[in-house]
């Protein structure tokens, strides 16, 4: 079972929404009591953007809010009007409710009427589970698709907490995470930029394994629990996440016929500036160029390889191809995909 | 047959006011019908009519002092033409483009429009009539009104067909278009049922709906249900639509009027002309009857309308198909809204291929299996259909009682938006252009009424770029007298300052009587820094432009690009071979852009150096030529030895020289250089001389600053430079504008801008505030802008004390200016009277159209007196507190005078108006509305009620008639000299 190779599917264009200013490590650090050093050091994330108040927790941007942002750019870019799309996918782990979901709500936000609206539950791979999905529905004549990414952090920092004292599988994550929503616009046809999707890969691959990355939600019944909401098993990423990179990239290199050298540019796992470097170290250089976001937007879940495919689009030329690698340590799904401009 | 493109659409149903809102009732399968309003009349007296049916609830709102029509003539005025001049002017908007800028042009107006009830109901018998009554009761007036206050002169006529009335409009304007008649029409109708006379017709002929609701194709369909509306799309041949950029909801593919002839009877619908009109308009369309999707049939839900329909389409429709052609009736929303039936199926039909789906039709899961739609190939909607991507065609049907049918054909819109050129980003790095939002309304109220209805509709959209936004209000949203603009960049911005405004923060609203005067004060040296208007240059397309105009003129004189240097922060701007000609190429470029926005300068003052920037935009001299000698003046005063300096004093020209005569010798070699202002020179001299001068002020409590400058300029150690710019030959003109020199300190007389005055120019002093003020005096600018790399003069000026009062701007504020500067300058010279050239501010991928929210009418106005005729004081206009007028100025302090009370009685009574809007400074023709037939009527009332002043002839009476104060003025004149 190779990644799937079916009719062709293109991107035509990107939208992207990072809410309000970029938020350093200064900052950061002063807000959760934690040293701006140690997210230097170990993390290696730059900047990252939050749509709530650091100092008042007050939500400025809802996840809808950022998907609307990046969906209606990328529309607007491919030259679509809402009648011109056929389905929408939206990926995130944290929607703003359970229901309405956050994909419904956006679609009424971009004026998005009588069409499937889906929703999936992803991390990481969550781009790339929508790609899939999407192409699978482009394929079957659903018409023009808007697929959606995002996260936000909301939810999951503790403001203003004693960050510092959290154990560090948990504090981690406090530096890790910025807000953000990507979207992309898949086409039957090449318009506008006219990326092709050559292939897609998800896999899920947890059989057996314990969760990498953990995210909870507590209900009426069980608010006051002792429960982690947040926690990674940053050991197991470090040490597995590097190996399934490169297993993804060989295999979907392997399943289009194409060699390493083939790949002008590269898409890694952007899982915090730090790892992406000692990932990439293991994979074959691209022959023009890697596409990482993570140092300047955080890890922005499943908003990061649309983030990485609007930086992407403009540098791609005709003829020249791209793969993008990703890594859900929730439960271990492998994804990636692999694109040609046209 | 030429396509014609539906470019705006505006429309008031019963419950859904808007086009936003008409769809949302579509959708939603909503019902509207609801019992007779009491203002209508009361069901209890007409037994055998339905008590019910689809009423507008504003049908008696107006906003009539937006149109300048006094209270006396709104009321006299039928409701339908009230309606129509809302609708006319949102549709207009919702086209991409301001209603204003269509005035004096060709735009035909074709209203459908049913009957003369207001007539019959206000103008009852002899001694009733009035010419108000007169003008406002005649059905073609109701086109004619629209192109009266539009100010449009192609052909405008009212369409009577009793119910395919608005739709035959729509054909008739089609037809214009095409023969060139016009080149944009109002198409549409308006139905409001102003008595149950048409219900009792129905009733008599056993064609209303007991409910009062029509049910098209149902099972239960028992007739009509009668109901009130209006609609107007705003149409365009297709390629004028592309070629404008407008968008388009769908396009109108053909169509076909026909009459039934003799048929069974003269109110009996007919199969056979049916079928006919429809085939006729399909083969002008060019489309088989299997190529349409659906249809917006007729659809009353009379028993026998239904069945002869359906056997029609049937016919027509009933041929090989992939799937049945779909059907379905508004009417069943609505009822059947009569003279305006057409245009509400058509702008249904247009929305639909718009949002690409179909609604549902009301009643249709109660289908008539009588009507055997599956055998005919015809499919009625029970559910909205969504229609595939790609095109769509549809029709509409729209059938007259008399026996007129229309038929019109439509299809999606062609695609005319490519992918949007977004700029190129930066890794990391969001750029996106600042626009001005603009917005105008006739009275503070009115405006501070649009920014809510503004705020609220961009806060309902995602958040991105406000950059289509701004250029949309621009197109839109000016023309009116109080005028607001904000620059912003992205859409959550703008609904916070729209908000803001609207709640009266900050922004306070401005009517500008006349366009800004503006004069261009140019930056001379020293402002200059390495990188300045960098961000504006990256921002603005046409500042881009203008600097490489300037960049290109010095390069061959200079031998590399300025450009280059001033942008890529190169220090040597600041050495005086390179500072001049950085400081000219940016302050000709600057000027250049504000030319290209729409500023022209009434008056041009160049400081020192600033003077040949100034000298070109004076047309004085031409850019290339000013190059040379800039770039060659450079050159020399680079040659001069580094020891001389300059020294900002805070003392005044006198007060500098008598301190230098009791001083003597510690002054040796220092010159006076600049005279900036009364409390503002500048010494020129060696630099050790000057700085002990400095500490000496100090000492004094003196303000001093030594400045950059690395040389003296204007002394005498500038005489070699000075020499030589003698033996320089100047091609030169005489200036076209004002031109403020400060050689002299005084307006240019007829000395021409030669070798001579560019060579005393260098070595004499630098006469600022005098030239400043000669400016001012001459100019008389309401706006001084300074044209540099960052505000100098306008400090300055601002200390010289001739500038009270005047709106100093600038735009570029320093290190970080850029878009956004150049933004809040155009829109502070919009709030002061100037209309932009807004491409200027937007680069060709920026100029979006998106639809804005359509203009909020007051509606505290309320006319509804059905019996108002002559002699009795005039209807007085309901005012409903929600949106009080506001009197225009009081003037109520004056001692009573018995002349004004009767002139003020007098016009009250002519044109109806509340007495408080009768006030001295009150002008006839702009404040009050009054046009002949009213002077007419206002000489008899004034003859009636000042005896005194004996007959006046109208000759007599028409210089006197300016304001109601001079009109009394004049008349009391008359009095005291009948009584002398």
């Amino acid at each position: 079972m190779g990644p799937s190779t079916a009719a062709t599917a293109y991107i035509a264009a990107t939208g992207t929404a990072l809410p309000g200013d970029p938020v350093d490590n200064a900052t950061l650090g002063k807000a959760l009591g934690v040293s701006e050093e140690w997210i230097d050091l170990f993390v290696g994330t730059r900047s990252r953007h939050f749509g709530w108040d650091l100092a008042t927790g007050e939500v400025r941007s809802t996840l809808a809010d950022l998907c609307a942002e990046a969906g209606a750019q990328a529309m607007d870019a491919a030259g679509l009007e809402p009648s011109d799309i056929g389905f929408v996918v939206l990926a995130t782990a944290t929607p703003d409710a359970l229901l309405p979901t956050t994909a419904t709500v956006v679609a009424d936000m971009l004026g998005l009427d009588h069409l499937p609206v889906l929703q999936l539950q992803s991390g990481c791979s969550g781009a790339v589970q929508a790609l899939d999905v999407g192409r699978a529905m482009l394929t079957a004549g659903r018409g023009a698709g808007l697929l959606l990414g995002g996260d936000v952090t909301n939810r999951f920092i503790a403001r203003r907490g004693n960050a510092a004292r959290l154990p560090s599988e948990e504090l981690v994550n406090q530096v890790l995470f910025g807000d953000g929503a990507g979207a992309a616009v898949l086409a039957a046809d090449p318009a506008a930029e006219g990326v092709a999707v050559r292939g897609v890969l998800n896999r899920c691959t947890g059989q057996g394994r314990a969760p990498g990355q953990f995210l909870d939600w507590y209900g009426v019944s069980d608010r006051h629990t002792e429960r982690r909401l947040l926690a990674e098993d940053y050991k197991a990423i470090e040490e597995h996440v590097p190996v399934i990179s490169g297993e993804i990239l060989w295999e979907l290199l392997g399943s289009l016929g194409w060699s390493a050298s083939d790949v002008d540019y590269l898409l890694p796992p952007q899982l915090s500036g730090r790892m992406t470097a000692r990932i990439t170290e293991r994979l074959p250089a691209p022959a023009v160029g890697e596409v990482s976001c993570v140092t300047e937007t955080g890890n922005t879940g499943n908003a990061l390889p649309f983030l990485q495919l609007d930086l992407l689009l403009p540098r791609l030329e005709a003829g020249q191809r791209a793969l993008a690698v990703t890594v859900e340590s929730s439960k271990w799904i492998r994804a990636g995909f692999a694109l040609e401009k046209v | 047959m030429d396509e014609i493109a539906v470019v705006g659409i505006d429309c008031a149903f019963p419950g859904a006011t808007g086009t936003e809102a008409y769809w949302t009732l579509l959708m939603s399968g909503g019902d509207v019908i609801g019992p007779v309003p009491g203002q209508r009349w009361d069901p209890a007296d007409f037994p055998g009519t339905p008590d019910s049916g689809g009423f507008l609830a504003d049908a008696d709102a107006f906003d009539a002092d937006f149109f300048s029509v006094v209270p006396r003539d709104a009321a006299a005025m039928d409701p339908h033409h009230r309606l129509l001049l809302h609708c006319a002017w949102r549709a207009l908007e919702n086209s991409g483009r301001a209603p204003g800028e269509l005035a004096g042009s060709d735009t035909g107006v074709f209203v459908g429009v049913m009957g003369g009830e207001w007539g019959r109901l206000t103008v009852g018998g002899h001694g009733r009539m009035t010419p108000q009554h007169g003008a406002g009761s005649s059905a073609g007036m109701a086109a004619n009104r629209i192109s009266y206050h539009f100010d449009f002169t192609g052909p405008s006529l009212a369409v009577d067909t009793a119910c395919s009335s608005s739709l035959v409009a729509v054909h008739l304007a089609a037809g214009a278009l095409r023969a060139g008649e016009c080149d944009t029409a109002l198409a549409g109708g308006v139905n409001v049922q102003l008595s149950p006379a048409l219900g009792e017709v129905y009733a008599q002929m056993g064609l209303a709906a007991r409910d009062g609701r029509c049910k098209p194709f149902g099972a239960s369909a028992d007739g009509i249900g009668r109901g009130d509306g209006v609609g107007l799309v705003v149409l365009r041949r297709l390629g004028d639509a592309i070629a404008d950029g407008q968008r388009i909801y769908a396009v109108l593919r053909g169509s076909a009027v026909n009459q039934d002839g003799r048929s069974n009877g003269i109110t009996a619908p007919n199969r056979w002309s049916q079928q006919r009109v429809i085939d006729a308009a399909y083969r002008r369309a060019g489309v088989a009857p299997a190529d349409v999707r659906f249809l917006e049939a007729h659809g009353t839900g009379t028993a026998l309308g239904d069945a002869i329909e359906c056997a029609a389409l049937g016919t027509v429709h009933g041929v090989e198909r992939a799937e049945p052609c779909a059907i379905g009736s508004v009417k069943g929303n609505l009822g059947h809204t009569e003279g305006a039936a057409g245009i509400a199926s058509l702008i249904k039909t247009a929305l639909a291929l718009h949002h690409g789906i179909v609604p549902a039709s009301r009643y249709a899961d109660q289908e008539n299996p009588q009507l055997r739609l599956a055998a005919r190939g015809l499919r009625l909607l029970k559910s909205p259909l969504r229609l595939p991507p790609g095109e769509s065609v549809a029709g509409v049907s729209s059938f007259g009682m008399g026996g007129t049918n229309a038929h019109a054909v439509l299809a999606t819109a062609p695609r005319t938006r490519g992918p949007g050129r977004r700029p190129a980003r930066a890794r990391g790095e969001r750029t996106a252009g600042f626009g001005v939002f603009t917005l105008s309304a006739d009275t503070p109220e009115a405006l501070a009424r649009n920014l809510a209805a503004q705020a609220e509709a961009v806060a309902r959209r995602p958040r991105g770029r406000a950059t289509g936004l701004c250029w949309s209000s621009n197109l839109v949203k000016t023309g009116l007298p109080y005028r607001f603009a904000v620059a912003a960049r992205d859409s959550a911005g703008l609904t916070d300052e729209l908000r803001a405004a609207a709640a009266g923060e900050g922004h306070e609203p401005h009517r500008p009587w006349r366009a800004p005067v503006v004069a261009l004060l140019f930056t001379g040296q020293g402002a200059e820094f390495p990188g300045m208007t960098a961000g504006l240059y990256r921002d603005s397309h046409t500042y881009r432009q203008h600097l490489d105009e300037a960049d290109k003129a010095i390069a061959p004189h200079l031998g590399l690009s300025v450009r280059e240097l001033v942008l890529g922060g190169d220090e040597r701007v600041l050495e005086p071979r390179y500072a001049h000609p950085a400081s000219f190429a940016v302050g000709w470029a600057l000027a250049a852009t504000l030319g290209s926005l729409g500023v022209r300068p009434a008056g041009v003052l160049g400081h020192s150096a600033g003077e040949y920037a100034a000298a070109v935009h004076a047309g004085a001299l031409e850019l290339d030529e000013a190059a040379r000698l800039v770039v060659r003046r450079a050159e020399l005063m680079a040659r001069l030895p580094d020891t001389g300096g300059m020294l900002a004093v805070g003392l005044g020209a006198e007060e500098i020289g008598r301190r230098r005569d009791e001083a003597g010798d510690a002054w040796r070699d220092v010159t006076l250089a600049v005279v900036n202002g009364p409390h503002d020179t500048v010494l020129s001299g060696p630099r050790d001389t000057l700085r002990g001068l400095a500490e000496r002020f100090a000492a004094q409590g003196v303000r001093t600053r030594l400045l950059a400058a690395a040389r003296a300029f204007h002394s005498p150690d500038v005489a070699p430079v000075a020499a030589e710019l003698r033996t320089e030959p100047v091609a030169c003109n005489r200036p076209v504008v004002p031109y403020a020199s400060t050689r002299y300190g005084r307006l240019l007389g007829e000395e021409p801008l030669d070798a001579a005055y560019w060579a005393g120019q260098a070595e004499r002093p630098v006469l600022f505030d005098d030239a400043l003020g000669a400016l001012v005096a001459t100019a008389a600018p309401t706006h001084l802008i300074e044209v540099g790399p960052r505000p100098q003069l306008l400090p300055l000026a601002g200390r010289t004390g001739r500038v009270a009062g005047l709106d100093l701007l600038h735009p570029a504020h320093g290190p970080d200016a850029a878009g956004r500067e150049l933004a809040e300058l155009v829109a502070a010279l919009y709030r002061g009277g100037l209309d932009p050239v807004w491409e200027a501010l937007y680069a060709p991928e920026e100029r979006v159209s998106e639809p804005l929210r359509p203009y909020e009418f007051a509606t505290g106005h309320r006319f509804w007196d059905r019996q108002a005729g002559p002699g009795e004081p005039a209807a007085a206009p309901v005012t409903r507190p929600d949106d009080d007028p506001g009197a225009a100025g009081s003037e109520g302090d004056e001692p009573p005078d018995e002349v004004l009370a009767a002139v003020t009685a007098a016009v009250a009574e002519v044109g109806g108006h509340a007495r408080e809007k009768v006030v001295r400074g009150a002008r006839f023709y702009e404040d009050l509305g009054f046009d002949s037939v009213m002077i007419m009527q206002l000489k008899d009332r004034v003859e009636h009620r000042l005896p005194q002043a004996g007959e006046v002839s109208v000759q007599e009476l028409l210089p006197a008639l300016r304001s109601v104060g001079s009109l009394a003025d004049f008349l009391s004149g008359l009095v005291m000299a009948n009584t002398r």
